[in-house]
């Protein structure tokens, strides 16, 4: 797959704030990429800088080719931008609102009247074609922001936490719109604190925090290389005492780092090793009757990935500290 | 949805190459959608007019009274009496409308791109390839283009000036540019704040503030340096610059109404001899420094008796700076040609190209603090950039 948006050491400097400091990206053609962290992590700016809407300090970014530092009009061709937050023009009509933008990128009479057709069928909103802007629910503003950051049918879009402020229909219809896109060939790269949200939709994921990438990939990718463990979960089969004592007996085997009881009865416990010594350790605690009736990997998360990612960044942090 | 998915053909759309008028249209078409909805804009249209009207019904009124005060003027009185009120009228509509766009022009514009900023949408803008330059001049044009309709709505009422002379048409269309040129810089200073300011509120405050500064601190600081300056030898005040008034609607529009009074004598006229001095041709021969003695008796330009003759009918002469330029047996013979009046158009050229300089200077300005990235420095128009680059781009 080759990249369509690549970024090499991005950094930008608000009045001597690192708000993004080196971030190095690729974006594989056909993508959906979200960008992950909390809030102030620098997504937005990364995300602006991209959108030309900021210059970077220093560093660089080519979306389908064209620098943004240096040929940022060929970049606003390609790219659809929905920012954060973004506005409507009160006295708009929803159709007007797309004519606006169609001309804004100079589109004739004739496409501009097919582009608005076919866009407001696509965000659903052909009914509401000759309804007031101001009239429309926050959901369905933002379909029309994201239909209008497609008017000039652009190769990448960058949504900037386009789920902000939606109900959970809102969200579930955003997110079937989104993979509609990529269907329509378009990469997208998203940004979100709210995880879950991602997980569904990603491909891949860089996960952000104080201005830098502390990982990127698909998500399993992004566990395999991170794990120093696995997390299992083990059920087994008996009273409150005969758990307490196979949880004592895992806790006690060199290769478990921790096990602990979650509130269903199951043991959950960190593993450090491969697969061959997953089995070895089923095999021991069969040989030692312990009544396993499952055994299986905890499911790789993006918001335990996150959590994990952050946490060792922050051990790092004080490690440097002290 | 993936129906419509599969019917949708949204690879194959071409963006055409894209021109800074196309940017423009785009703004000011969206512009004025929003602006000429529904009867509000007629309903102010109609109302604009009709206290115009009003108004000038008021100033021929008034002149009419003032005069009738006055008593008769012999022979010539009905004459002299009508082109007077016309001119009364003239110069209260046209003072009367410089007012109302030194209000309404600011007003227009202040909030023209701040509210983007306040909307969230400025963003949405400055990714499309739309220019900068596009956007405020879009901005611009579009808030402008309603003050110039009001001002243009008004030329039949002050064309009622001509049912009672006095006043020219020539002398009209100087009014209405000046008018024109002042809608432009004064709007542009409104762009400018707009551009510069988050906040609409802001905006508008140090648009009127510097409006203000302008129209009356302009003349205030002129009147305050008129008459504290050093007096010179002759005890003669040292007057102040005029450029320091050239930003000054009235004064400009003052100008254009002196060009209607007939040798000097109106208020107008008194009004711009005390800032720009008497004209170097009004002022008596023997006092005039530095130029070719002039026919005795006469002036250095306008038509006069030339005492010099000596076919026994003294003779017309038309002068200008001190030289004889033709001679005729009658007055008419030489007033049909058109005559150099020195009072006339000795200000408000200037101020228009000072308010167009004003406009293009903050227009500037504005883009740098509409460009998102590339601040301070040139970005030059396409074409002219390609030119640069000996057409590799």
């Amino acid at each position: 797959m080759t990249a369509i948006v690549e970024a090499h050491g991005l950094v930008k400097r608000y009045n001597g704030t690192l708000a993004v400091a080196g971030v190095d990206l690729a974006i594989g053609e056909g993508e959906i990429f979200g960008l992950v962290g909390p809030n102030g992590a620098g997504k937005t700016t990364m995300l602006r800088m991209l959108a030309t809407l900021l210059e970077p300090t220093s560093g660089d970014a080519e979306i389908a080719g064209a620098s943004i530092r240096r040929n940022p009009q060929a970049v606003r061709r390609v790219i659809g931008f929905m920012p954060d937050a973004f506005g409507v023009y009160d006295d708009m009509k929803v159709w007007e609102y797309l004519d606006f933008f169609g001309r804004c990128y100079g589109l004739g009479p004739a496409q501009r009247k097919r582009m608005i057709g076919d866009l407001l069928e696509l965000v659903d909103l052909a009914a509401k074609r000759d309804a007031y802007v101001l009239s429309l629910s926050r959901g369905m503003q933002q379909r029309l922001c994201l239909a209008h950051a497609l008017v000039h049918d652009p190769q990448v879009l960058l949504l900037d936490e386009p789920a902000s402020g939606l109900d959970p229909r809102a969200r579930v219809e955003l997110r079937e719109l989104l993979r509609e896109l990529r269907s329509l060939g378009k990469t997208i790269v998203i940004s979100s604190h709210i995880l879950p949200e991602l997980e569904e939709l990603c491909t891949s994921v860089a996960i952000v925090d104080r201005g830098r990438v502390l990982a990127s990939g698909t998500i399993s990718d992004i566990g395999q290389r991170l794990r120093v463990g696995e997390v299992l979960r083990i059920k087994v089969l008996g009273d409150e005492d005969r758990v307490e004592a196979a949880r004592a007996w895992f806790e006690g085997r060199s290769d478990v780092a921790s096990a602990s009881r979650d509130g269903s009865g199951e043991i959950e416990i960190g593993f450090r090793g491969d697969e061959t010594g997953a089995a070895a350790l089923l095999a021991a605690a069969i040989r030692s009757k312990i009544p396993v009736v499952s055994y299986s990997p905890a499911a790789t998360d993006l918001q335990e990935l996150f959590l994990q990612v952050t946490d060792r960044d922050d051990a790092v942090a004080d490690g440097t500290q002290a | 949805m993936s129906a419509v998915a599969a019917r949708l053909s949204l690879r194959g759309r071409r963006i055409p190459s894209f021109r800074i008028t196309s940017g423009i249209t785009a703004i000011i078409v969206k512009e004025l959608r929003g602006r000429m909805r529904g009867r509000r804009a007629f309903i102010v249209l109609t109302l604009h007019v009709l206290l115009l009207a009003l108004f000038a019904w008021m100033f021929q009124r008034l002149n009419e009274e003032s005069l009738a005060n006055v008593g008769s003027y012999g022979g010539q009185a009905a004459t002299y009496a009508s082109a007077s009120v016309g001119r009364g009228i003239f110069i209260g509509l046209m003072m009367l409308q410089t007012l109302m766009v030194a209000v309404l022009a600011p007003a227009a514009t202040a909030g023209a791109i701040s509210s983007e900023r306040e909307h969230q949408t400025l963003d949405l803008l400055a990714v499309t390839p739309i220019s900068s330059l596009a956007i405020v001049l879009g901005k611009l044009l579009s808030a402008l283009a309603w003050v110039f309709v009001l001002i243009l709505a008004s030329i039949p009422v002050t064309a009622l000036v001509f049912v009672y002379g006095g006043v020219a048409p020539d002398d009209m269309l100087r009014g209405y540019v000046v008018l024109f040129a002042t809608v432009i810089g004064l709007g542009s200073v409104g762009i400018f704040f707009s551009a510069l300011t988050r906040r609409t509120g802001a905006s508008t405050g140090l648009t009127f503030v510097t409006t203000l500064a302008l129209v009356i601190g302009s003349f205030f600081l002129w009147i305050f340096l008129s008459n504290t300056s050093e007096t010179s030898l002759t005890g003669q005040r040292k007057q102040p610059s005029e450029a320091l008034l050239y930003l000054n609607p009235f004064v400009a529009q003052a100008d254009v109404a002196c060009g209607t009074e007939s040798g000097g004598f109106g208020g107008s006229c008194s009004i711009m001899s005390g800032i720009l001095g008497t004209p170097d041709q009004l002022i008596p021969p023997d006092q005039f420094p530095g130029k070719p003695a002039p026919a005795p008796g006469i002036g250095v330009g306008g038509i006069g008796i030339d005492p010099s003759d000596t076919n026994g009918v003294p003779g017309v002469v038309r002068l200008q700076n001190g030289v004889v330029i033709a001679k005729g047996g009658a007055v008419n013979d030489i007033a049909v040609a058109p005559v150099v009046d020195p009072l006339r158009d000795r200000f408000w050229p200037k101020s228009v190209i000072s308010f167009l300089v004003l406009a293009t200077v903050m227009t500037l300005l504005s883009v740098q603090f509409v460009t998102p990235t590339r601040r301070w420095r040139p970005s030059l128009p396409g074409p002219v950039r390609r030119l640069f680059r000996g057409g590799s781009a």
